[in-house]
């Protein structure tokens, strides 16, 4: 951070305590949404100890996930709300509609639907076929990788170290568990168990080379379609610009 | 909370009590029901479960209906009492 | 057997005293025998044939023994647009390997059956119609095509009879597998609710009845149910048909009045003494004692009285010269294996629980096996969606009190030199020991 000329910026803008919440909450919810995701893979490998029942996993994961929805919705709504950039609130619905970045907030937007339909159709269950309820609930191997996307490309953090280690914790996690997940299946289904182990690797590998490309690169701010005039005077600290 | 186990259970009948079944087809040994109303629903040697029949108490009702909620295949119900 | 003449072409014949009229002589009977035998198809107001069948007390006589006239009713009055998209199954499976009387029905006395389809069609309002087939030696499907084409041709069915053949295995030919094969699933049992009378094939109501059901009802259409309760029992009524084999002169399948006492029976069909028991119900049945249940009366009362059950009318005699233990071990080895891998109870209990007769009959065990055998057969019992773990371990727990001193013997000394004689009850080829 620099220095006078910084605190005058967050003196003129008064919009940067929502952005400082848009970021926190952004990070809380991806946090919590690897934990759910964890525990979801836990439930699927019948995971248990004597000290850990399945009704814990199965609680947890039931809780995390609401809680999760709590920190997305709240970080919509500062993002919403949030005069510096104008991003209403259907494009935090509908994808690729956004004016700021369109390609990293649309994947938000895609995350946030497939939150909400996992969410509502948990909440039926027992109400609606259990097939069905399956399949929605396969879609949440896409919410997932879609929602760190969603991060690490219109993160602003995305460069700082310590979010970029708990972002590869948060995909380690979820890979590891996901690779047991697998391996169970190979028995019956060695064919579809591979190609996911293939198809991991191969996003894990793909991801790492993007973000070394993207993100990480100096212009990301730029290329990624930040097309917005900050208010005369103003601006916002860059920690690319401040390196 | 009463002193007679069964006091608030006399409003409801036993005929009119629900009773606990399970879908042995649909049943894969999960096990949660069993952690979560072990009252009535025990483990055989195989892990599936053997539910105590008759019609289920009131004050475990709430219970039962958490576990049926619980099970991962829906295979435990709840059946309604006959009218 | 018993042999009327077939009458020649003329009045149909009035109802007569109460004789056995299933099956009236070894070959098949045409359409214009069968008329000439039985009279025209009947026809009516579907109430009142739900009425007369209802009146009759005729049950099912394909194991189950379900009030007919109950299910008929059942099925007329389920929801959805009255008397009209029901379907009817005659089911003529016989998936029991003990029992042949279907097949035989079929082959000898097809438009009964058909008959009874027909009138069963008109009753209860179905618009589609399945006759289910088995393996079993004596029934052709060519033969039963021909019959159908028959009927077609006199413009006797409104609805026309599919031919379906039935998969091959035990559980095949239980209600709900039955249907779930006709809706183009695996052929083996559903989870009931909802019952077939509610939703079954095709998801409209069924009623599904077996094919020697089927025939009793042509003919209390055409002779009234007074007529078909002059023979029988109040709480069995009617006559029925029965396989008997084993050690008997002259096995097969006869049409007996139900309440007939089964030494009587037994003597007709040459019963050759010594025999030491007398499988009753099929392999999901129970083990008496011989000579003490020779005074039992062949009807469900009677057996249920004795610790049996009639089942599909089925009478396995066990010669002395056999091994009661060693038989139960064969077909309980059967049961095990033909189980639908849908239940895990019945998946892992029958298995062991066979594994466990069979170290009784054939191996050397130690004295705690009859606890852990008792102990698996009240695990399995009631924890399946069908009732093969039912039959299973009701077939097991009457062999240890039966041959209770065969098994005091074998913990002893080992399995006797009968148990490995020729096997008697005639358990399909791939699972013989």
């Amino acid at each position: 951070m620099t220095g006078t000329g910084h605190l005058g910026a967050i003196i003129v803008t008064s919009s940067t305590p929502l952005w400082y919440a848009t970021r926190a909450t952004g990070l809380v919810a991806m946090v919590l949404l690897t934990a759910s995701m964890a525990l979801g893979l836990l439930s699927s490998v019948r995971f248990q100890r004597p000290a850990w029942p399945r009704f814990v996993t199965l609680g947890l994961h039931r809780n995390l996930s609401l809680l999760a929805l709590g920190f997305t919705v709240v970080h919509v709504l500062t993002t919403v709300l949030d005069s510096f950039v104008s991003i209403p609130i259907q494009d935090a619905f509908v994808p690729f509609i956004s004016s700021y970045r369109p390609i990293w907030v649309g994947l938000g937007a895609i995350a946030l639907d497939l939150m909400l339909a996992l969410i509502i159709t948990s909440l039926l269950r027992t109400r609606m076929g259990l097939q069905s309820w399956r399949v929605v609930h396969w879609t949440a191997y896409l919410c997932w990788p879609v929602a760190v996307l969603h991060g690490l490309g219109t993160g602003t953090d995305t460069p700082v170290r310590w979010v970029l280690v708990l972002t590869a914790c948060c995909v380690l996690v979820v890979a590891v568990l996901t690779f047991w997940r697998l391996a169970l299946a190979w028995p019956a289904r060695p064919l579809a168990s591979t190609a996911g182990v293939v198809l991991i690797l191969a996003t894990l590998i793909a991801g790492g080379a993007w973000l070394r490309v993207g993100p990480l690169s100096p212009g990301w701010s730029a290329r990624s379609g930040t097309r917005t005039a900050p208010p005369a005077g103003a601006s916002r600290p860059d920690h690319r610009a401040s390196r | 909370m009463s002193q007679h186990p069964d006091r608030g259970s006399s409003r409801q009948p036993p005929l009119r009590r629900p009773q606990l079944r399970v879908n042995p087809i649909a049943c894969d040994a999960h096990g949660l029901c069993i952690e979560l109303l072990p009252e009535l629903i025990t483990a055989d040697p195989w892990g599936y479960p053997i539910i105590t029949p008759g019609p289920v108490p009131l004050r475990l009702q709430p219970l039962a209906r958490r576990a049926v909620a619980a099970c991962p295949t829906l295979a435990l119900m709840l059946t309604s009492p006959p009218r | 057997m018993r042999g009327s003449a077939v009458p020649s072409a003329g009045r149909p014949p009035a109802p007569g005293p109460r004789d056995l009229r299933l099956i009236v002589r070894d070959e098949p009977l045409s359409l214009a025998e069968h008329t000439a035998c039985y009279g025209p198809l009947p026809s009516g107001p579907p109430d009142l044939l739900i009425a007369e069948v209802e009146r009759s007390g005729l049950t099912g006589r394909g194991g189950g023994a379900f009030p007919a006239g109950r299910k008929m009713r059942a099925v007329a009055g389920a929801r959805g647009p009255a008397r009209t998209g029901r379907v009817v199954i005659a089911n003529g499976s016989e998936s029991e390997p003990a029992s042949s009387k279907d097949g035989v029905l079929l082959s000898r006395a097809p438009h009964l059956v058909l008959d009874g389809i027909a009138l069963c069609a008109s009753a209860v309002g179905a618009d589609r119609a399945y006759l289910c087939v088995g393996h079993a030696a004596g029934t052709s499907d060519r033969a039963l095509a021909r019959a159908v084409a028959e009927r077609a041709g006199a413009g006797l069915d409104s609805v026309p009879v599919e031919i379906h053949p039935t998969a091959g295995g035990y559980l095949a030919g239980q209600e709900s597998a039955l249907i779930s094969a006709l809706n183009g699933n695996a052929p083996v049992p559903t989870f009931v609710p909802p019952r077939p009378a509610e939703r079954g094939a095709h998801r409209r109501p069924t009623l599904v009845l077996n094919v020697e059901t089927l025939a009793h009802i042509a003919l209390i259409a055409r002779f009234g149910s007074e007529w078909f309760a002059a023979a029988g029992t109040p709480g069995t009524p009617g006559s029925a048909l029965v396989t008997v084999t084993g050690a008997v002169q002259r096995p097969g399948v006869r049409e007996i009045p139900l309440g007939t006492p089964l030494g009587e029976l037994l003597h007709r069909c040459g019963l050759i003494k010594p025999a030491q028991a007398v499988l009753t119900g099929g392999y999901f049945g129970t083990w008496l004692p011989l000579p003490a249940a020779l005074t039992v009366p062949v009807s469900h009362e009677g057996m249920r009285a004795a610790g049996a059950s009639l089942g599909p009318g089925v009478l396995a005699v066990l010669p002395a010269a056999a091994c009661g233990l060693a038989e139960t071990a064969r077909v309980a080895s059967f049961l095990a294996a033909q189980n639908a891998g849908q239940c895990g109870p019945c998946r892992n209990g029958l298995p062991a629980l066979a594994e466990a007769l069979n170290w009784i009959a054939f191996g050397q065990a130690g004295p705690d096996i009859i606890g852990w055998v008792e102990q698996l057969a009240g695990l399995v019992a009631g924890r399946g969606a069908c009732h093969l773990p039912d039959g299973a371990a009701g077939l097991v727990r009457s062999a240890l009190t039966v041959f209770a001193a065969d098994v005091q013997a074998h913990l002893s000394a080992g399995p006797c030199a009968r148990a490995s004689g020729p096997p008697v009850l005639p358990v399909p080829a791939r699972w013989t020991q």
